[in-house]
């Protein structure tokens, strides 16, 4: 057949695929009336689905394109074996990337083993065998700087070593036999399961780098020999999905966020989370991610709890977690507390999910390097691909302060070598990160930012993003700037003068810096077609602040009468000599927030050494327990990574 | 297949280290480095690891394994074919001059910034790094942490006394400790500055001159080993200092190369120091270090524009560290974390 008509009736495959292959709808009805089993068949169609359009759209004539989850897929369906054999090769030659190499690397070595256990016929010969031992002897892996990095270099070290469970030095790069790196592997892995369990990820909540979690986890899950860590990958899988599920809106990772990228901060329908809302929760549209092609192959079955949460927005929640910054080597501040001789601080992170939108926040300040979202809103969109849904605020802050917290690189070239990679973390219009001035707090739909910059620091400017997607927006004369998300009143209040500019305004971004946006034309990735005639409230006063009120639609009879109500909410304010407000929100609540101080809401103010790792209406869990509990009405699914155990209640299986 | 394949044991032979050429041990140049220049939107450098100067050929090596974060090189003074890497992965150590190496540290330890040797005993091994002390009784082979009495644990490096091997020294961001227990307890120096320390050096044949580096505070030296340390070269007062060095052959020789403010030299033992920055691409030093071998020659890097030496106290500038096209033997554009020598033998 000629090469054209074969993509051709590729395409045509995969089109018809797409329309029988539908998103779960949102709502409580339509899932609730799932049993177990037609959610977990459900799942497994899509998670057919995502390996049928990786092959139909393998192109076996291209040996310079396909990364190993391409061919650890094709090799599974029994498809394109002879283009599988042949990337193979080019794919290493020669190996790079480190633990993103060994990840999927793994992946394919187990489909392999897979087959030859199952048919009695080995699916690679012995000189393909021998080609990727000899990389895992040549090749000495970075073993990284990050949480992701480490988990899936020892998750890989692990698995590689059970394969070889007699192997000695001479099979290894880093001269240490299989049983030794095996037992290494091991305890770093117990160890990152109970800090994680105990105190919350230092990277947590990651629209993008969730997937560099599900990776070695559904590794773990599907192919670990040992059982209890084999059982415990499946409880983490379980226990990181939970997180997104409880702030995931129709497929979107709502709230603060430890590290996020700019194209995927402006439109959250292209991250790694969406990818997995749409083959766990069956929402949103198809997004191919090397991540679900793992965790599709590995036979992981989500709970259908977890499901059922991530549907579920009858009823409008507050959901609270505690998470932990990256380790600091330096100024680790009053807040410092040690972990197995690591220094950590707590982060307080609170969101508000309601049906329509979500608004989330952390307390602000140096979170976590570089790439932290210290507040956002998404609101919902039937169909959010292609839509800007989000808001969000950034203090433009970089300083070799914050990369020698926590990087040993000098003061200074840190800066300079945090830019090589993280292009936009040194210019004032840049989209995320954290500040040492920046204070956020917030009461369910409403939340208070203020700054206190010092003179003299590089960037003496906040700015706030106004999505191009945003609706009706009005200048009221009240001070309060009025617009629409989708079903979502936004109400944002300026407590210092600011003026509006385009996103990107130093022209940085739409060059294509770093891979965060393409500077070509394509539709796709280019910064016009994604975030093209948003705008950037931009205010220059050192002493600042400002209030976001949002409300669905649903709650007011117009916009004019949102409108109206929050005209009329009280709210006194002063910049100084230190910002300080008073508001009364729409739900009636007097919140007090001053820089420096503890938040308070009616006179009483937060217990943040009471703050639980998870609290909500569908989680709960308390610092130190190494368990989650994750409820949805009746039913109950208790995480126990102390025992390795799980506890499931009521489940409508039955 | 058969083809791929070969070509693929090239590649992993390419990949392992390179033996040390010749088994003589007399000192070496080393450049642990990161070739940062090049690196372009990405969160790679083009390059990394240890390479060792060739006095012959004029030109840098490739030596060790190509790791990515590859800080520092050492070796034990005893028996100069066991080698250690300081590495981000840990410590991976040679005992066969670098024919062979294997990671001896596990998940614990992790960004190791430098390696010392007991001079007397090499079961004795010492690292710093960026999470604080960590020590070995047997050669290497096993490790435990050494962080009583430090007040934060980012250690830039470590000094051994040659003379009284259970006495070390620690540069760290809160400060200079000294040890005199082989690294069980730790007490702060006082120094005039409270700002980080970033590198440390002691004179061998003046064993009571010291000097260190600091962030923020320039230079200090001490002429009566570490009791007493004063403020020298008031040019650099407030300047990061990353590269210190004297002179082992000439006490008076001292050299001290900071950030933007390129490299000043004294030739009275630190009462007075000059610019010798003239002839060098950039006032941006990370590392500098005298030569043990050419008693009176003086390395210095700069950030990315390549390594320098001098013969007379840096009037005069030259560099074999030049782009030689598609033959390798340049480490122009690297960033160089340390510089130094290090004796290696078969």
């Amino acid at each position: 057949m000629p090469l054209f008509k074969a993509l051709s009736l590729k395409l045509t495959i995969a089109l018809c695929a797409v329309t029988l292959i539908q998103p779960i709808s949102a709502g409580q009805t339509s899932i609730s009336s799932l049993s177990d089993e037609e959610l977990i068949q459900q799942y497994r169609e899509r998670a057919q689905y995502l390996l049928d359009q990786t092959v139909a759209l393998t192109d076996p004539t291209d040996l310079s394109a396909g990364g190993m989850f391409h061919l650890a897929v094709n090799l599974h369906e029994g498809a394109n074996l002879e283009w599988v054999k042949a990337r193979l090769i080019t794919a290493n030659q020669p190996p790079a990337g480190a633990m993103f190499w060994m990840i999927p690397m793994v992946l394919f070595m187990q489909i392999a083993q897979d087959i030859e256990n199952e048919t009695g016929t080995p699916a690679l010969t012995d000189d393909e065998k021998a080609f990727i031992r000899i990389l895992w002897k040549s090749y000495f892996p970075y073993r990284g700087d990050t949480e992701n990095h480490w988990i899936m270099y020892y998750v890989s070290q692990y698995l590689v070593a059970e394969m070889t469970p007699d192997g000695g030095p001479e099979l290894w790069y880093n001269g240490k036999s299989s049983a030794e790196n095996m037992a290494e592997a091991r305890e770093y892995i117990e160890d990152w399961i109970k800090i994680t369990t105990s105190y919350g990820q230092g990277e947590y909540d990651s629209p993008n780098y969730i997937e560099e979690y599900t990776r070695p986890m559904a590794l773990l899950a599907g192919w670990a020999k040992d059982p209890v860590l084999r059982k415990k990958g499946k409880m983490m899988m379980d226990y990181v999905l939970l997180d997104y599920a409880v702030e995931n809106i129709n497929g979107l990772y709502g709230g603060a966020h430890s590290r996020v990228y700019p194209r995927f901060l402006v439109q959250p329908s292209l991250s790694a989370a969406a990818s997995h809302g749409w083959l766990i929760f069956g929402q949103g549209d198809y997004l191919s991610s090397g991540g679900n092609m793992m965790i599709a192959l590995s036979g992981y079955t989500p709970p259908p709890i977890l499901l059922r949460i991530a549907h579920d927005r009858d009823n409008p929640y507050v959901h609270r977690e505690l998470k932990r910054t990256r380790w600091r080597l330096r100024n680790a501040g009053p807040e410092a507390f040690d972990i197995g001789g690591m220094t950590t601080i707590p982060v307080y992170k609170y969101s508000y999910v309601h049906k329509d939108f979500i608004l989330g926040s952390s307390q602000g300040g140096l979170l976590q390097p570089i790439q932290q979202q210290t507040w956002s809103l998404l609101w919902h969109e039937d169909k959010p691909s292609g839509i800007s849904n989000t808001m969000f605020g950034v203090q433009s802050y970089s300083s070799p302060f914050e990369g020698t917290m926590y990087f040993s690189t000098d003061w200074d070239t840190v800066t300079d070598l945090i830019s090589r990679s993280k292009v936009d973390y040194d210019l004032e219009d840049k989209l995320e990160g954290g500040s040492p001035y920046e204070q956020v707090a917030q009461y369910q739909a409403a939340l208070i930012a203020l700054y206190d910059i010092p003179e003299g620091t590089r960037f003496p400017l906040i700015h706030t993003y106004f999505s191009r997607d945003l609706k009706n927006r009005v200048e009221d004369s009240s001070g309060w700037i009025f617009s629409q998300g989708g079903p979502t009143y936004i109400a944002y209040r300026p407590l210092a003068p600011g003026a509006w500019k385009p996103v990107d305004w130093t022209d940085s971004l739409k060059k294509g810096l770093g891979g965060y946006f393409s500077a070509t034309a394509n539709p796709k990735s280019g910064f016009e077609p994604l975030v093209g005639g948003s705008e950037s409230y931009v205010s220059y006063d050192l002493k600042n602040g400002y209030i976001v009120q949002v409300a669905s639609s649903s709650d007011f009879d117009s916009y004019e009468a949102f409108q109206a109500a929050v005209n009329a909410l009280p709210l006194e304010y002063s910049m100084k000599p230190t910002p300080t407000v008073t508001f009364t929100s729409l739900d009636g609540a007097v919140l007090t927030a001053e820089y420096g101080k503890l938040f308070s809401v009616d006179g009483k103010a937060d217990d943040l050494a009471a703050w639980p790792l998870f609290d909500g209406p569908f989680a709960q869990a308390e610092r130190e327990s190494e368990s989650l509990e994750i409820i949805h009405d009746d039913e109950r699914y208790l995480l126990d990574f102390k025992n390795a155990r799980t506890e499931t209640t009521n489940s409508s299986a039955k | 297949m058969k083809t791929l394949l070969s070509s693929l044991l090239l590649l992993s032979f390419a990949a392992l280290p390179l033996a040390a050429s010749g088994s003589e041990s007399e000192p070496k140049l080393f450049a642990a480095l990161a070739m940062t220049k090049s690196q372009k939107a990405s969160p790679l450098p083009t390059d990394s690891g240890v390479f060792l100067y060739d006095n012959e050929a004029q030109r840098w090596r490739r030596f060790g394994p190509s790791i990515q974060q590859v800080n520092s090189l050492a070796s034990d003074p005893s028996n100069p074919a066991h080698l250690f890497l300081a590495c981000g992965n840990g410590i991976v150590r040679s005992q066969d001059g670098g024919t062979s190496w294997r990671m001896v540290t596990g998940w614990r330890e992790s960004d190791i910034t430098k390696i010392v040797v007991d001079p007397t005993n090499g079961q004795n091994v010492y690292a710093s790094s960026a999470w604080g002390v960590i020590i070995s009784k047997d050669g290497g082979d096993t490790w435990i942490a050494a962080n009583q009495g430090l007040v934060e644990k980012l250690v830039k490096s470590i000094v051994i006394d040659h003379l009284n091997p259970n006495r070390l020294l620690v540069a760290t961001t809160a400060g200079l400790f000294e040890s005199n227990d082989q690294a069980q307890s730790w007490s702060q120096v006082s120094v005039p500055t409270n700002d980080a320390i970033l590198g440390l050096d002691r004179n061998q044949s003046d064993p009571d001159l010291w000097i260190a580096g600091t962030e923020g505070s320039g230079v200090i030296v001490s002429k009566d080993n570490g009791k007493t340390w004063q403020s020298t070269a008031p040019a650099l007062a407030q300047a990061n200092i990353y590269g210190i060095t004297t002179n082992h052959a000439n006490s008076q020789a001292m050299a001290a190369g900071g950030w933007g403010k390129g490299l000043w030299v004294s030739n009275d033992g630190g009462n007075t120091w000059t610019d010798r920055s003239a002839g060098l691409p950039s006032k941006n030093i990370s590392k500098t270090t005298f030569d043990q071998a050419s008693k009176n020659r003086l390395w210095v890097s700069t950030f990315e524009e390549g390594t320098f030496y001098t013969d007379d106290m840096g009037k005069t500038w030259r560099t074999d560290d030049i782009i030689k096209p598609g033959a390798g033997g340049s480490i122009l554009g690297a960033y160089v974390i340390d510089l130094g020598f290090v004796s290696v033998s078969k």
